[in-house]
């Protein structure tokens, strides 16, 4: 991602925040997400590219790619014993349109 | 006059605990030798405290609220943060901390032109101090940790050329303010090319590392500045890569030294590069 389109207003990046800090909120997005977000400030492009799990979509609205990284984990999985690999993949293609440069392994 | 008595810089990507068994026997010999020639070095030069440079990953601060550098003064560190413990994958840990020395450090930059913040209370720490503290055992002996924990991924990020400006400073710090017998560690956590997020989140540069690498070794700070600018390091992986600015500040506090590094590896799995480099410092040209 290129640093211009990167925007530190968005409310997302709080969002993703408040999760690391909080187990609560963390378990609230998995179990009504919808709730969580409504307590936001997301632009309606940011929340729907949430809601559709489209990374590059957030990207492009100014997301940083640090705190992407995390919310694909709160969504797909944090595991050390796989490498959060689940989330990695699918965060990965959800960025390039394909999985190509994903290892077999 | 206190003296610095060890100084290295490693990366500390998670995988590197977590998928450790999965990797191939040549990247496990990477992570083995490089970490236990650290910590066997580390114990060998005796310090009373290290000072370590770790990035932050944006885990103390809002994005709209972002120090540079943040000291960390707890009297004990410990971690991992609740919510990395399932995703590193190492165990807990509390290193004994050093609230003279990080209050000292804070003063001391502060009247040396180097805006730092101190917290405190125990940081969040994630990979940034808890790889490098459980590699080394580092909790399991009585030298103390003054975590400093520095902006790499938050635009606009502190030059190569300020954080050896920070670096100088620091040693001025080391030398005039600390006390004269004291024994300092000095260790820079991060690195090497990685995109973490990002659509490269699998691409590793290797021929940035391995020069990277090689010109840290080499111990010419000029070359090294000339050539590993902040643009070359985006580019070997966006928000990422420019952890390695967490090895500045060492490098530039010991002067130009040779170092050793212990291998490479760039395992796509890693999802980083790893290799580190201890500086000999009976070398200084």
């Amino acid at each position: 991602m290129a640093w211009e389109k990167f925007n530190p207003n968005l409310a997302a990046h709080d969002l993703v925040q408040d999760m690391k800090w909080n187990p609560e909120i963390r378990k609230e997005f998995k179990d009504n997400e919808k709730a969580v977000l409504d307590r936001y400030a997301l632009l309606p492009e940011e929340r729907k590219a949430i809601e559709e799990r489209n990374f590059r979509k957030l990207y492009d609205l100014g997301m940083h790619p640090y705190l992407g990284g995390q919310l694909s984990r709160f969504i797909w999985g944090n595991d050390a014993g796989k490498g959060a690999v689940e989330a990695s993949n699918k965060l990965v293609a959800s960025l390039q349109g394909h999985s190509r440069d994903i290892p077999k392994s | 006059m206190a003296q610095i008595v060890f100084a290295a810089g490693a990366p500390h990507a998670p995988a590197i605990i977590g998928l450790f068994d999965k990797a191939p026997d040549d990247s496990k010999k990477v992570v083995t030798d490089t970490y236990a020639a650290i910590s066997k070095e580390l114990r060998a030069a005796r310090p009373d405290v290290v000072i370590m440079f770790a990035n932050d990953h944006i885990t103390n601060s809002r994005i709209t609220f972002y120090p540079d550098f943040l000291i960390g003064s707890a009297p004990r560190h410990s971690g991992p943060h609740e919510w990395f413990q399932e995703w590193i994958g190492c165990r807990d840990y509390v290193a004994k901390g050093s609230p003279e020395v990080a209050k000292s450090l804070f003063a001391g930059m502060t009247r040396r032109g180097v805006r730092m913040v101190v917290r405190e209370e125990n940081l969040n720490f994630d990979d940034n101090i808890s790889v490098p503290v459980t590699m080394t055992d580092l909790d399991k002996t009585d030298i103390a940790l003054v975590p400093v924990l520095q902006n790499c991924t938050v635009p606009p990020i502190p030059s190569a050329e300020r954080c050896f400006e920070i670096g100088h400073a620091l040693r001025d710090f080391i030398e005039k303010d600390l006390p004269g017998d004291m024994r300092v560690a000095l260790f820079g956590s991060g690195g090497l090319s990685h995109e973490p997020g990002g659509a490269k989140y699998y691409k590793i540069d290797e021929d940035f590392d391995r020069r990277f690498l090689q010109l840290c070794a080499g111990g010419d700070h000029k070359a090294l500045l000339k050539e590993i600018t902040l643009e070359r390091m985006e580019e070997a992986g966006t928000g990422g890569t420019a952890e390695v600015l967490s090895w500045y500040p060492v490098m530039a506090a010991i002067g130009e030294c040779k170092g050793r590094s212990f291998g490479y590896t760039g395992w796509p799995s890693f999802r980083c590069g790893i290799g580190g480099v201890i500086w000999d410092l009976n070398t200084k040209q």
